[in-house]
């Protein structure tokens, strides 16, 4: 398949990816300098607002796991661009009717909620559904429903903050931009490793163990966000 | 394309998900993000102290001429402690053109802070900052130009936490630690 030198170039590229997106990770989280501009700022603020929207989703760990899941088996652009298209039109809606109509959920159920799209991405992904109940729900309806539990995600976020009625709308809009812009980018990357990946045999051979980590950090995913519903 | 497990197969990759989940949330996550640690392990590894995000601060109240106050009245000592690598803030409550005297140092690293004021009442989340700089210490004064509250927000870059002895004399109203 790859020459020896080239396959190490490969791990090492993938092992380089996943130490910086785990330093600068912060999956819902917004870091402190963020906090304080989001706070002050008056008035429409169109770029920074995309650039915080576009940060959001390439540091978001969990949206990522779930893209990757849905991507994993996906060959043909067609596919990728329909079901990306679902998922934006998801979390799209419910983060501006989010914002907008001041709808108030609670962070730590939503993000378990997001935590459960990964678990359900990895058990569909190893034909857990197609075993277990002789069918596979809809994956674009499921992309979409879980698409919108992901903006209700961000627009929860969004809302700690009090942000000025002032200039509401645009800087929405240009966050939902920001977080297409960023969640193209992070598609891009996850397709190019795993196109990549799948001219190799051990695609194949470790598919099953792929979506059974996908599972696994699904499940600790949960488990974080309702500790902290529980205790916080 | 997708390929179908047997059920063994799939049972088995299910409870392994489980299991490492299970494993990694108990050992490192829950100690590491709530300070819940069953097995002792996240204490071993120190991932415990990455736990507490919130300051710590004690107040001792004591007759001091530390400051220069006019009528050397009563001034608080305030310790703050503000944990790696997080920012803390701490608030008094004054009217408009009282003053307040304050000095502080802190036991080593310089820290980052901000002495700023916010409008009583005031919703935009708008502050004036009164001095903003990298110190290891300060001493000085201010006189409000809003009722509101005033105080400081340092942030602590370093690994270890920092510990802040603040005294201050004047007209105000211990708000403390913002939560």
């Amino acid at each position: 398949m790859f020459p020896q030198s080239s396959r190490l170039a490969l791990i090492t590229m993938i092992l380089s990816l996943v130490s910086l997106v785990s330093f600068n990770a912060m999956a819902h989280g917004v870091d402190e300098s963020t906090r304080l501009f989001l706070q002050n700022n008056t008035g429409v603020q169109f770029f920074p607002f995309m650039y915080i929207g576009a940060k959001h989703m390439v540091t978001g760990y969990d949206h990522l796991l779930f893209l990757a899941g849905v991507i994993f088996f996906l060959y043909k652009s067609k596919d990728i661009f329909l079901y990306v298209s679902m998922f934006t039109l998801g979390h799209s809606l419910t983060l501006l009717f989010g914002v907008l109509g001041d709808v108030q959920v609670n962070a730590y159920i939503i993000d378990a909620i997001i935590g459960l799209s990964v678990v359900y991405k990895g058990f569909d992904n190893l034909g857990g559904f197609q075993r277990t109940f002789g069918f596979s729900p809809n994956a674009k309806i499921a992309v979409l429903i879980f698409g919108l539990f992901h903006g209700f995600g961000l627009a929860t976020k969004l809302q700690e903050f009090q942000l000025p009625q002032e200039g509401l709308w645009e800087n929405l809009i240009a966050f939902n931009l920001g977080v297409e812009l960023g969640q193209f980018a992070a598609l891009t990357f996850i397709l190019l490793l795993i196109s990549f990946w799948r001219k190799h045999h051990s695609f194949a051979q470790f598919s099953t163990a792929s979506n059974t980590l996908l599972m696994s950090a699904g499940f600790m995913l949960i488990g974080f966000q309702l500790t902290g519903y529980f205790t916080g | 394309m997708q390929h179908t497990l047997s059920n063994k197969a799939l049972f088995k990759s299910t409870v392994i998900a489980l299991v490492i989940a299970g494993v990694v949330l108990i050992s490192f996550i829950l100690p590491a993000e709530y300070n819940i640690d069953p097995t002792g392990i996240g204490k071993k590894l120190g991932l415990t102290a990455l736990a507490n995000p919130g300051g710590t601060a004690t107040i001792g109240t004591v007759q001091s001429d530390e400051l220069n106050t006019e009528n050397q009245h009563e001034t608080d000592i305030i310790e703050v402690i503000v944990p790696a690598g997080r920012g803390v803030e701490y608030k008094f409550a004054m009217a408009q053109f009282n003053k307040m005297e304050y000095q502080w140092h802190t036991d080593g690293a310089a820290l980052f802070f901000d002495l700023h004021g916010e409008p009583e009442g005031d919703t935009t989340g708008y502050y004036e900052s009164y001095a903003l700089a990298t110190l290891t210490e300060m001493k000085g004064s201010f006189t409000t130009p809003f009722a509101g509250v005033h105080g400081w927000y340092w942030k602590n870059t370093s690994d270890k936490p920092v510990v802040v002895k603040l005294t201050v004399g004047g007209e105000y109203s211990i708000v403390g630690l913002k939560k």
